[in-house]
Order: C-alpha cells, then structure tokens, then sequence
C-alpha cells in the first residue's frame, strides 16, 4: 500500500488510512466487502497480506447501523418490539424475548405458564431456522453449493409453522409485554409434531452427505483455533464458547422460562476450531427439537397473556433490569434504565455476535485468506445484529 | 465480591436482588481503581459483557456488567464521568473485548477513554463523529438514584452522595460547559 499511496486511485477512505498508518513496506492492503458474497451482508474487513498470509485485519462496521438505542428512546416499550425483529433476522424471536424479559423484570409483571411454553417452542423453532440458514450459507461460502437448497427446504418448512402464530416469515414482532399475540393454533402444533420426525430423519442425511464430507472436513478441521482464554477475553459466547469446550448457556446458567423444566444437553467440543463450532451447532439442533417435543407434551392450557396486560401507551416503572436469553449466536442481553417517563430512558442491546465478532483479528492474523473466510463463516455473522 | 475487592478504593459497593434487576452486585469505583477492579475481574475469569454509559443529571455513568462462566451472577462495575470531563480510563488492555465496546460508547456518549489504542468511531460515519446521538438534553436528564438499585449497602464512602435521597449540588452539573453540547 505505502509504495502506491501517492496514486489518487489507492488513496483510500478513513478506515484504510487509519489502518495503512502501521503498515510494512512490503505489504499489500486488501479491502473485504463491504459487498463480499462471503461476508453475509454489509460487514467490510480490511487485511494486511504478506502473499497469501493475512498479518494483521480490522472488521469496518457500521454500513447497516440503524441506532436502534436511540430509536427506544423516541418509543414507548409496546411501539419498540418491531424493532426487535428486526435487529437479528437470523433469531429474531429471541431478540424479543430478550427486550421483553428486560422489561417484565423491570415492571414485575409474571408471564403466564403457557405463554411461557409458547415463547419456548417458538424460539426453539426459531433457533433450528437460525442454525440451518447458518449451516446453508457457511456451505455456501467453501464453495459447497447444493445443501443450501436443502436447509432451505427444511427451513421453509419451520417458517410455515412460524407464520401461523405469528404472521410474519423473518422479522418477527410476536412476543408481547405479559405474554404472546396469539396462541399456538391445533392446526400450528399438528405441524410442529409432524416437523420433528421429518426434521431428525433429515439430520442423518446432512451427516452423511456434508458432515462426514471429506472435502468438508480438511477445510475446516484445525481451522480458526480459538481458546478458551481468548472467548473470556472478548466475552465470546454461545457456538463459539461451546465450540471451544466453555459449557456455557444461559438457558442453563441463568435459566428462565420453563428451561429448567424440559431435559436437554449443552453440547460442547473440545476441538476448539471451526469443526467445534460447527459440531456443537449441529447437535443444538437435535437438541432444540428435543427441547420442542417435550414442550408441546407438557404444555398447560391457560392465558397467553397476562390479565391486564400493558396497553401500548403504558409507561414503564422506575428501575433498571438486565435480561440475557440464549440466542442463535450467544447471550442476546437487553439492559433497560427507566425514570417512569413515557419512554424507557435507557435501553442498552448487547449482540453476541459483536463480542464474536471483535476476536476475528486476532485469530485471523497469520491464517491464509481462504481459511479467515473460513474462520469469519464459522463465527455465524448476522451483520444487522453486529451494527444494531 | 467484597473480598475480590479487597484493599481497593471504593465508593459504593451493594448487594442487589437478581431476580429483581438481574444483577447480583454493584459498584461504583472512582476512576483511578478501574483498571485495578478489570485486573482482578480478569483474574477471577470473569468476562465483560457490555459496557454502557447512562446520562444522568450527575454525569455520565458507564456502567461494566460483567458474567462468569461458571457460576451465576453479574456485577455492574460503574463510573461516573462528569459531563464537562468525561474521561475514563480504558480497560482494553485487560479485557479485549472492550476495544470495540469502549469505541461503540464514545460514539454515542462521547466518553473518552483514556489509553485506548485505536478510539476511532466504529458504528458512526467518521463525518459525524462529534453528534452524539445518545447525550440527552440537560433538562431532561433523570437523576442516577432514581433509576438504579440501591441494592442491600455493603459499603458506602461517606462522601459518596450519588445513590442517597439527600445527594446535595446536583443542579449545578446540570449547567455545566457539556451541557450545551
């Protein structure tokens, strides 16, 4: 770069300048993205390559920041929940809940026993649509291109099964302050049940067909090593911690809603790679559906909704509260400060993917350029929920 | 927790309700024991979570949640920056996640972290790195006390005023120099 940095068509904008100050002679400085198929959305990184090696890279965010903190300031707690669905495409029913537990727990308000199945099963589902646009797109980017048609086949279905309740395909906006929108129809859990068989009968086929796959295997095997030590440094969670043997979950640590009640694993690797991210995701969703099956036997009947539940111009009481739900990526945390007025004066959103996301320079650095793709796809990048 | 703190300086250490705000301690530092708290956070293998800044009437308190990964609970570590001078040490060093989580509240807040390698705006276009978008306005800022727990007082510096109902001399701060901006 420094040798070309008099040439008006090199000379490049903040970011790259920035990052050229520090820059060898002899280095080449490459831009990612923003617009990079392998980058799933808006994420730039910039690299400094010696050759094929990557010395040191920057992730640029921002290209889709939409100030959603500011816009929950502007908002009364009602009118922001479609701004939940909205942060994460990928899990957006536990952004949701994540929001709306934040404020439960602020306002005190107890949400009914089926309405906390409801939220359950559907973030479940919601999870598996999560891990299979993942494992689709992650396929994707090494080159792989036909099991993208088949997680999307199957992630179409869990859609069907999510639109009933919920009347939307992607953003959802179905959690309520006390409870749901709707409740679960006969029609709806006819087809959760009929979904669970169809859904494990496919998992020995992705095994077999992907999973075992030699080509696979000596892409990812030994890939983007990540320690321990490195995840508590950044506070990386969810796959990413579990993929590196940290047995962590906050449905199990900070356990809420009925996951104390409903028997499941916490799947974690010992490999540390990015095989370990991808084992420990693909075991979530067998164990999601686990999570699922158990849920629609032992649902109660009852409200979905709690008796007198916030109307849309409620104010919210003095206070602060922290909620963290386990989502797709990892600890989904909403912090909420109110001073009673008619919108809540702080909300604060903590992306899992963020913290994630901030370790990729230091274990990208030193990797080839085709495993750092390898690495970035393995940290499962939902860019929306990165920039907020 | 009062233990890990021990020896350290102080201002307000509480015992808070999880199940009520979700955090298990809280802890205001003045900014000179920061980095120290981080040091011995990062020993115990406690992780960063977030890390926020709240405009308050007082000033800016940034607020560090910390969680483990092995056993429950999370501590809200806290300081107050006045609005005039808001500058905090960074904690980068000791927890590299903070890098971008520090960049993020500089941003919105305009808090200054001192000794951050690379305090560069990260989710604002460059063009706009002096709007702070999240400052409110002076009249309109709530007082710290009436928003966050006061939690059960393990220790409180007698001349720590933030989290009592009689905290004198607040309206000054609110006409600050940073008021304006």
């Amino acid at each position: 770069m420094t040798r070309y940095a008099d040439m008006d068509q090199v000379a490049g904008d903040f970011y790259t300048n920035n990052f050229a100050k520090t820059a060898k002679e002899s280095s080449l400085i490459l831009n990612l993205g923003p617009q990079h198929p392998s980058t799933h959305g808006v994420l730039r990184v910039i690299v400094e390559m010696d050759g094929e090696y990557i010395l040191r890279a920057e992730p640029v965010l921002g290209y889709l920041h939409r100030m959603h903190e500011k816009m929950a300031e502007v908002k009364t707690a009602a009118q922001f929940i479609p701004n939940m669905g909205r942060v994460d495409y990928g899990h957006a029913l536990a952004w949701n809940w994540a929001f709306l537990g934040a404020v439960e727990k602020l306002a005190g308000i107890e949400v009914p026993e089926r309405a906390e199945y409801v939220r359950t099963i559907t973030c479940e589902l919601n999870r598996i649509a999560s891990h299979l646009l993942w494992w689709g797109a992650y396929l994707l980017d090494l080159g792989a291109f036909t099991p993208i048609m088949y997680a999307f086949d199957d992630r179409e279905k869990v859609l069907d099964i999510l639109q009933m309740p919920t009347g939307s395909r992607l953003t959802y906006s179905y959690y309520r302050i006390g409870g749901v929108a709707l409740d679960l129809s006969e029609d709806c859990l006819r087809s959760i049940r009929e979904f669970i068989p169809w859904m494990r009968s496919r998992l020995p086929m992705y095994k077999d067909l992907v999973s075992d796959n030699i080509i696979l295997r000596k892409r990812i095997e030994g890939v983007g090593v990540i320690e321990p030590e490195l995840c508590r440094r950044y506070g990386a969670t969810g796959p990413v911690a579990r993929g590196s043997g940290i047995n962590y979950d906050v449905r199990r640590a900070e356990p809420y809603s009925v996951y104390p009640k409903v028997d499941f694993i916490v799947p974690t690797s010992e490999l540390k790679d990015a095989r370990g991210r991808y084992d420990v995701r693909m075991i979530e969703i067998e164990q999601s559906l686990r999570i699922i099956e158990q849920c629609v036997e032992q649902m109660p009947e009852g409200d979905i909704l709690v008796k007198g539940a916030p109307k849309p111009s409620w104010k919210a009481p003095k206070g602060e509260a922290y909620f963290a739900v386990e989502g797709g990526r990892g600890k989904i945390g909403v912090y909420v400060a109110s001073d009673g007025g008619k919108n809540i004066y702080r909300t604060k959103l903590r992306a899992p993917g963020y913290s994630n996301l901030s370790l990729f320079a230091e274990v990208s650095s030193g990797t080839i350029l085709a495993d750092a793709v390898a690495i970035l796809g393995s940290l499962d990048l939902i860019i929306p929920e990165i920039d907020r | 927790m009062d233990a890990l703190f021990q020896g350290l300086s102080l201002d307000y250490l509480a015992a808070c309700d999880y199940a009520k705000t979700g955090k298990t301690w809280q802890v205001f530092l003045p900014a000179s024991s920061l980095v120290k708290a981080a040091e011995r956070l990062r020993v115990a293998d406690w992780h960063l979570e977030d890390v926020l800044a709240l405009d308050c009437a007082e000033g800016f308190v940034v607020t560090y949640h910390f969680a483990h990964f092995d056993k429950p609970g999370r501590v809200a570590i806290r300081v107050l920056a006045p609005h005039d001078a808001p500058n905090v040490p960074s904690i980068s060093h000791v927890f590299d996640g903070a890098l971008w989580h520090e960049r993020e509240t500089r941003d919105f807040h305009g808090v200054i972290f001192e000794g951050h390698p690379n305090l560069i705006p990260l989710l604002l276009d460059p063009d706009m790195a002096d709007c702070f978008p999240l400052r409110k306005e002076p009249k309109s800022r709530a007082k710290t006390r009436e928003m966050l727990e006061v939690g059960e007082v393990v220790y409180c510096r007698p001349s720590f005023t933030l989290m009592t109902p009689d905290a004198p001399a607040e309206g000054q701060e609110s006409g600050g120099p940073a008021a304006t901006a």
